[in-house]
């Protein structure tokens, strides 16, 4: 019984760890910021739009296309996991699985490349 | 790091990679402003790709993916050719201004990548990713006419078409892993043949699935709605791109999974499948008579032809794949030489209908000359590939099986029917004599005039002897 | 395979159907391409729930790679489905397939 609480407890490290770095760079940044309060400051944060109103108004293009690239670089990690899960094996077969990743990432990054230099992420 | 070496020492694939880098070459043409001399580059690395592929290591087996089998090999020299020819042809509309040619040259390489795919796996996860890799860059290349409005609304169509087939064939994909428990294409031909008689009903819905799915890739009636819009509304060489490369390319994996996997259950596909061709091959045919915009006429012409492929299909065996080889050749060639023609005349007349083409031996005789070739050899008609393709496509269906005269007989009567709608072209052109607009009589370039006459010469050459497509061995 | 019927396997078989013809369904009846678009989304992740049911059965990881295959290649359709999206609204300013009446369907 002992035994398999002693398991879990890497996992109550990591959640400790997890939240006391949360809790102390929300409370550093309290104690340590300046504190100027505005309408807008105090106002209900909607990505920067107009909490009241007309739901329906227009709104740039642009978010759909940093949408629309966000899915697709996001949705690549995924060939990351089985990659992850396999780690090990490929740790004692020397660089082969290191450079089939290497593979996989060089035209990913190809692609971010083209993404900035075509201007995508440009917020005008 | 090994294995990946090994991978390259022993030529695997190689026309797969170099296709890859080229595409990622073109898409960076822009950044690092080669742009001009990128239809160089391009040619050089597809004319590479052909040498590097007939030079592949046949019969290897890739991570048990792919298969470079002669099959393989022959049919992606074949789609490699035909992209090189495209290339040269569109040169013209990409040098036009109103498209970006390093993106779309980009894409189309990308494409062909997928189409060298579904001509060599061994593998369902290979065959979905490579029909994939194929449609993508087409929903965007359908679409590249950006500010025409008919062309968004192609773009849009393909992708819905294109996007519902997907999900049905993944469907029947998924019952046929899950009777068979494989994705393997020679396991399941295993599986299945272990099974004799017994087949169990999810493995029958699976392969009826995929066919549905197949048959909207390769615009079989009732699943062609979608055909004539997207190739009406996208630009010229797009639509001629997806009429020949892409249609052989899904030809030549719907034949490869076929063949290979279901040819022991043929009893529960055969006959939907037949009856699936005489569909098609009524309403191509039938449709095309009544249609007044040649491009459009050549969108139920490809149905109609789809037709006549999928006999291939229900053959299955290995006369069929010389049958195939043959007929996408043939196909391929004819189609992309109308288009060619068409381009040219729209170009200069503003429209496509068949009115466009009045007169048009008077003012460009060569024009009408290769048009009348391509559509002679469209129709069947000696001395032209298109001919022969037919006929040994016909004669090998009845060789091996009689009980098919039912569908040869529907083949031939929709074949008649075409020497009208094709012949209405032929007639326009030399038939009645109008007076002539002397905006009308601006000449095309002599390169494309070269160009045309080496397609009338293949056309013809290959129409005289054959033999040399029919003489490769074990296909 | 005898009990590939009885066991509950059959339950994922039947939901997994019947996801899918609510996707199916919902290409053929809705307006709103958006909705389209979610239907065809649908389609897939019906697809991708019974892979993984069927690769649990036979025990046989080939079936969820295939998922993996499948979630990357749906993210790329779509993301392409909404660039013709933004393309089409950007032209008509409406995202309805009735908007679209240029070619002859």
């Amino acid at each position: 019984m002992s035994e398999s609480i002693q398991q879990y407890i890497p996992i109550a490290m990591q959640f400790l760890v997890a939240s006391g770095f949360v809790i102390t760079t929300i409370v550093a940044s309290w104690l340590l910021g300046p504190k100027v309060k505005t309408l807008h400051k105090l106002d209900t944060f909607e990505s920067g739009l107009q909490p009241v109103g007309n739901a329906r108004m227009q709104f740039s293009i642009k978010y759909f296309l940093v949408a629309t690239i966000f899915v697709l670089f996001d949705v690549e990690v995924i060939f990351f996991y089985p990659w992850a899960v396999n780690f090990r094996e490929f740790i004692q077969e020397g660089f082969e699985g290191f450079g089939k990743m290497l593979l996989f990432m060089a035209p990913v990054l190809i692609g971010f490349f083209y993404v900035i230099k075509k201007g995508a992420l440009e917020w005008d | 790091m090994s294995k990946l070496k090994e991978n390259f020492n022993d030529k695997k694939m190689t026309a797969v990679i170099i296709l890859s880098c080229l595409g990622i070459v073109s898409m960076l043409a822009d950044i690092f402003s080669y742009k001009k001399a990128l239809w160089y580059i391009v040619l050089a690395g597809v004319a590479g790709a052909i040498v590097a592929n007939l030079n592949e290591k046949s019969n290897a087996i890739i991570y048990d993916m792919l298969l470079t089998d002669n099959y393989a090999i022959w049919f992606s020299t074949l789609i490699l050719a035909l992209v090189l020819l495209w290339f040269m042809v569109s040169k013209d509309q990409y040098e036009s201004g109103v498209y970006n040619s390093s993106d779309n040259y980009a894409l189309i390489l990308f494409a062909t990548v997928g189409a060298l795919i579904l001509t060599s796996f061994s593998d369902l996860t290979m065959m979905f990713l490579g029909i994939e890799i194929l449609s993508i860059p087409l929903f965007i290349l359908a679409g590249s006419n950006k500010k025409d409005v008919s062309s968004n609304e192609a773009s849009l169509k393909y992708f819905l078409a294109g996007a519902f087939a997907s999900g049905i064939l993944l469907f029947g994909i998924t019952f046929i892993y899950g009777s068979t428990g494989t994705f393997k294409l020679d396991k399941i031909a295993d599986w299945a043949n272990a099974a004799g008689s017994n087949l169990p009903a999810l493995f029958y819905t699976g392969i009826l699935l995929v066919m549905v799915g197949l048959a909207f890739k390769v615009s079989a009636a009732p699943f062609h709605f979608w055909t004539p819009d997207v190739y009406q509304g996208s630009p010229m060489f797009v639509t001629a791109f997806m009429a020949t490369i892409v249609k052989g390319a899904a030809f030549a994996g719907f034949f490869r999974l076929f063949y290979t996997s279901f040819t022991s259950a043929s009893g529960s596909w055969a006959l939907i499948l037949s009856i699936l061709i005489a569909a098609t091959i009524l309403t191509g045919n039938i449709i095309a008579v009544y249609q007044s915009s040649v491009k459009r006429m050549l969108a139920y012409s490809s149905i109609a032809q789809a037709g006549y492929i999928l006999l291939t299909v229900l053959l299955s065996n290995q006369e069929a794949k010389y049958a195939l080889l043959l007929y996408i050749a043939s196909y391929g060639v004819s189609t992309i030489t109308a288009f060619t023609v068409l381009y040219h005349v729209e170009k200069i007349k503003g429209t496509d209908t068949f009115e466009s083409f009045t007169s048009l031996s008077q003012t460009h005789p060569l024009l009408s000359v290769v048009m009348t070739i391509a559509m002679l050899s469209l129709a069947g008609i000696p001395p032209t590939i298109g001919f022969f393709a037919k006929f040994y496509l016909f004669s090998s269906v009845l060789k091996s099986n009689t009980s098919y005269l039912w569908l040869i007989m529907v083949s031939v009567a929709g074949s008649l029917v075409s020497v009208y709608y094709y012949f209405r072209v032929i007639i326009a052109m030399y038939g009645q004599h109008e007076p002539i607009i002397s905006s009308e009589k601006k000449q095309i370039p002599a390169f494309y005039n070269v160009l045309l006459l080496l397609l009338v010469c293949v056309i013809i050459i290959l129409g005289m002897m054959p033999d040399v497509l029919m003489s490769i061995d074990n296909l | 395979m005898k009990d590939l019927f009885t066991n509950s396997l059959n339950g994922y078989i039947l939901l997994s159907s019947l996801l899918f013809c609510i996707g199916v369904l919902g290409v053929l009846i809705r307006k709103n391409i958006i909705i389209l678009f979610m239907s065809i989304e649908l389609m897939l992740n019906a697809v991708n729930l019974l892979l993984a049911a069927f690769s649990v059965h036979h025990n046989n990881p080939d079936g969820q790679v295939f998922v993996f295959f499948i979630m990357a290649v749906a993210a790329a359709e779509i993301t392409v489905g909404l660039a013709i999206l933004v393309m089409i609204y950007r032209n008509t300013g409406s995202v309805s397939i009735d908007a679209l009446k240029k070619l002859k369907w």
